[in-house]
């Protein structure tokens, strides 16, 4: 019998009492919300009003306060609810669950004790046909959930925002829960464009910063170490989102913790400002004949997808595998205006404001499994803020250059400037990854485009998985008919397979090749961008890019589920003149969809100049400065000599016309100075260096990434962090390597990716 | 030029055997006292050690400080700098200049805003700076104070001395 199941909480404490509370709605589909008591002393409840993106359009939610005691649940146990298929027969606790409660279709509690019926009672025979049941995963039969022992227990993060800076402290607390010296290896994400620039490893009270050094020369040391029986540990990126930490010779019962601190800039969209903090590693596909794949492989070393080709394995748990690692997270925002409203559609938060411009957000502890992407919005006061300056500037330090960010704010309005029409190239992603709540949201989100689009325009699909598909021979015209046709096509796609996005480029840029010109032509991808050739695609894209005229084509991507691959989403965006927009598994994909096409309605400001007024300016990143689209900023960093200036000025065209912005720049007394700007300035040298490399083979671009990596103390693709106690030595051989098994990401189906 | 045939070879063999267990059994002993130290460990040039930094203040508060560090002799790579023993400096070790490290010179620095009598007098250990050594030749070390100062501000003589320590 297939049910479908959606994890509701992971609850920490040795004993918690369920308590009933169930969001129903009409169509029988289940949405997420119980009320727990944690020791009789701590209540809390998931009812989280912005999940209810998992509801059906158009079906209406009703919540149920009573509460029941319907049974204890044990630590590290999860509760799943699961809603029974259309035709309502038996899921018995022979199907794996122990069944702790169940509640009617009307969405009231009707809680039941499943231990007084025998096994083969059914939902059918418990609950109303419209209902459902809550349980856990049971430890009788094939589903017996295994406690997994990793080498990390925990990871502690600290974030601190001023203005749209980001400074962010992260723990990890490795422990060896074995009887035997251990290397324990963790693959991890950060954020794409972290500036990692600080690695404190600490054993007991003595805490040891490590060095920067070139990566083969810190892998030597770190080998050399380890088998001597040093304690050492290690930093590696894998891809500028993807890290590998590696600590040798932690001993029996020995904890281990490596702090990493890194800067980057937040996010700002139509008033609102993002702050992400990745907590997992997608399970990515590697075509065949990849170079430096991410191979997904079970915990066992099963590497079924993916192969063993070299490259990096990231081990996820089986569904009924659970570890007892764990995540804390608080962010403090220091916005320096008013905080008018916060958000978190991912995670359960409590929220604390301290001050109008004061705030501190702090992870539930009720949602502590690193599954899913940590998603904070909040919104400042006032229609825009001013452009916004960061400084940094150390007379003693880089040659006495100082360092700049400046976030440049598009016009408030351009829709007085005509719409263009519009040819859209939807590029769906069908690969087994996004089965499920994922391809349901990016249809969802393509339907509604659709509905959308005007007469004058013109649309095409491609959907992708082992290889690629068109909807029509060449980009369609709207119309009633091809409208209904392309929802149709839409509604039949499936997902499974590999992910070929190469292929699938290749298809939309000869699609828009052949069409016609007078129409604004977008290619959009929706993705969870679960791919290990970042680079070859990347690369054919700029390379295709790069051949024609100008930019008259632009590539937006569209981010879906709860653990996107954002480096190259915002890369391909970032590369195809176009903007990145995600839809997480609590999101609304029609209003994310919705400001896509009122954004990509207006024209963009393009060649855009800037006037740095007095201001001695050099190596501005990203080389090129980004269109600016009706609320999307865009930030730029560069150097400086001398005094940095309030007077900026910025000059583009819309459409056919030449617009010149006046930027106040606000420059606040000792709200300027961050000491972070340097590293980001440095990061985003290295990213452009990174696409320059994809596309030219020169080894001086290598060399480049590494000079500038080692003199800003950053991590990158050339350098890593070593750390190494060279006073002692531990007893005997250095031990096994043990893997940190990860979960799969919140909504991807193990089953479709790591077994395939 | 000497030439000798196979069968020459054959009767200066145990000579040559001779000669060659001789100048073997040489160049083990030269070595024995140090492999002594590897424990059951193949014979490795390359090791780790410990080397604790300490300043010298005699009876001023030392409130700040920033020395230089290098090796002087020996291939020696900088792979940690450890926290010193005083907690006024704070829980996190110094920082290191970038620039400086990318030739294996360490410059740290650190200061306190503590009141004169929480901070430190006389000899403490400000920081260990972890290494690893290359090949045969023993290192040689130099360590420079490049600025001490007090609670106020002011100047103030100190010595600098280290120590290095080899877990054996």
């Amino acid at each position: 019998m297939k049910s479908r199941r959606f994890k509701l909480l992971h609850i920490p404490a040795s004993i918690a009492v369920v308590f009933g509370g169930i969001w129903g709605c009409d169509s029988g589909r289940m949405v997420q919300n119980a009320q727990y008591q944690r020791q009789s002393t701590e209540t809390g409840s998931y009812f989280d009003p912005s999940r209810t993106g998992y509801l059906a359009p158009g079906t209406s939610a009703h919540a149920r306060a009573s509460r029941t005691t319907v049974a204890p649940v044990g630590p590290s146990e999860e509760i799943w609810i699961i809603t029974p298929p259309p035709d309502r027969t038996g899921i018995s606790k022979r199907d794996g669950v122990d069944l702790l409660g169940g509640f009617g279709g009307d969405g009231l509690v009707d809680p039941l004790i499943f231990d007084a019926f025998d096994e083969d009672a059914t939902l059918r025979d418990l609950v109303d046909p419209c209902g459902g049941i809550i349980g856990i995963p049971s430890h009788r039969g094939t589903s017996t959930p295994a406690f997994v022992p990793v080498p990390l227990e925990h990871t502690s993060v600290e974030a601190e925002i001023s203005a749209f800076v980001a400074t962010v402290d992260v723990e990890q607390q490795f422990h060896n829960p074995y009887n035997s010296k251990i290397e324990a290896v963790y693959v991890f994400p950060l954020p794409q464009d972290a500036a990692v620039n600080e690695f404190i490893m600490t054993i007991g009270e003595r805490r040891i910063r490590g060095i920067i050094r070139p990566r083969e020369e810190a892998e030597q040391i770190y080998l050399e170490a380890r088998r001597q029986g040093y304690v050492a540990s290690l930093l590696e990126q894998q891809r500028p989102n993807i890290f590998t930490q590696k600590v040798a010779n932690i001993e029996p019962g020995k904890r281990i913790d490596v702090n990493i601190r890194y800067f980057h800039t937040l996010a700002y969209d139509d008033g609102w400002y993002e702050w992400v903090f990745p907590m997992v590693v997608g399970p990515r596909y590697n075509p065949p004949g990849s170079n430096d794949p991410i191979n997904p492989v079970s915990r066992t070393g099963d590497t079924r997808f993916g192969g063993t080709r070299g490259g990096t394995n990231v081990p996820y748990l089986a569904p009924h595998d659970r570890s007892g690692h764990d995540i804390s997270l608080t962010c403090e925002i220091d916005a320096g205006v008013n905080i008018e409203e916060v958000l978190c559609n991912s995670h359960a938060v409590d929220v604390d404001a301290r001050g109008s411009s004061l705030t501190r957000i702090t992870l539930s502890p009720r949602d502590v499994i690193p599954n899913k992407d940590f998603v904070l919005r909040y919104r400042v006061a006032g229609d825009r803020i001013k452009t916004a300056m960061l400084t940094q500037h150390d007379p003693s330090k880089f040659g006495g250059a100082g360092h700049f960010a400046l976030m440049i704010y598009p016009p408030a309005d351009l829709s007085y400037i005509d719409r263009r029409p519009l040819e859209m190239i939807f590029v769906l992603d069908c690969s087994g990854s996004m089965e499920g709540e994922p391809l349901a949201l990016a249809k969802r989100a393509v339907e509604r485009a659709l509905r959308q689009l005007r007469e004058d325009d013109a649309f095409q699909m491609i959907r992708f998985s082992d290889r690629a598909t068109m909807f029509a021979a060449k980009p369609q015209a709207v119309n009633s008919d091809t409208v209904t046709r392309g929802i149709d096509f839409l509604n039949s796609l499936s997902a499974g397979g590999g992910t070929r996005m190469l292929d699938a480029m290749d298809e939309a840029l000869d699609s828009i090749e052949e069409s016609r010109c007078d129409r604004d032509r977008y290619i959009v991808f929706l993705t969870d961008g679960f791919i290990g050739n970042e680079d070859e695609v990347l690369g054919l894209m700029q390379e295709r890019l790069d051949r024609r005229d100008g930019h008259s084509t632009r590539i937006f991507s569209f981010g879906i589920g709860s653990s996107p691959n954002r480096f190259l989403l915002e890369r391909m965006a970032g590369l195809g003149g176009g903007v990145v927009a995600y839809v997480g598994l609590g999101d609304s994909p029609a209003e994310v969809m919705d400001r896509f096409i009122e954004r990509s309605s207006h024209p963009a400001l393009k060649d855009i100049s800037i006037d740095f007024g007095g201001m001695d300016v050099r190596d501005v990143q990203p080389g090129r400065v980004p269109d600016l689209f009706a609320g999307r900023p865009v930030i730029i960093t560069g150097r400086y000599h001398g005094e940095a200036s309030a007077e900026v000025g910025v000059e583009g065209v819309a459409g056919t016309r030449e617009l010149s912005i006046p930027v106040e720049v606000s420059i606040q007394e000792g709200a300027i100075s961050h000491d972070g700007i340097a590293c980001i300035w440095a990061r985003s040298a290295i990213a452009g260096l990174e696409n320059r490399a994809m596309v030219d083979d020169d080894r001086e671009i290598a060399h480049v990434i590494e000079e500038l990596a080692l003199r800003y103390g950053l991590a990158s693709a050339r350098t890593s962090f070593i750390a190494v106690d060279g006073s002692e030595r531990t007893h005997g051989a250095f031990g096994t390597m043990v893997p940190v098994a990860v979960p799969v990401p919140d909504g991807v189906q193990y089953q479709t990716t790591v077994d395939q | 030029m000497i030439h000798l045939s196979f069968v020459d070879w054959l009767r200066a063999a145990p000579v040559v055997a001779l000669i060659l267990q001789f100048l073997v059994a040489l160049n083990l002993g030269e070595h024995r006292g140090r492999w002594v130290t590897q424990d059951d460990e193949p014979r490795s040039s390359t090791r780790f050690a410990a080397i604790d930094l300490f300043i010298d203040s005699g009876n001023d508060p030392l409130a700040a400080w920033q020395v230089e560090f290098h090796a002087t002799k020996g291939v020696v790579r900088i792979v940690g700098i450890e926290s010193g023993e005083h907690a006024v400096f704070g829980d996190d070790p110094p920082y290191y200049d970038p620039d400086a490290m990318m030739n294996d010179r360490v410059i740290l620095a650190q200061y306190s805003l503590g009141r004169a009598d929480s901070l430190p007098t006389g000899r403490t250990r400000i920081a260990t700076v972890h290494v690893q050594i290359e090949g045969e030749m023993e290192p040689q070390f130099s360590m420079l104070l490049q600025a001490a100062g007090d609670d106020e501000g002011c100047r103030i003589a100190a010595e600098v001395t280290f120590e290095m320590r080899i877990d054996q």
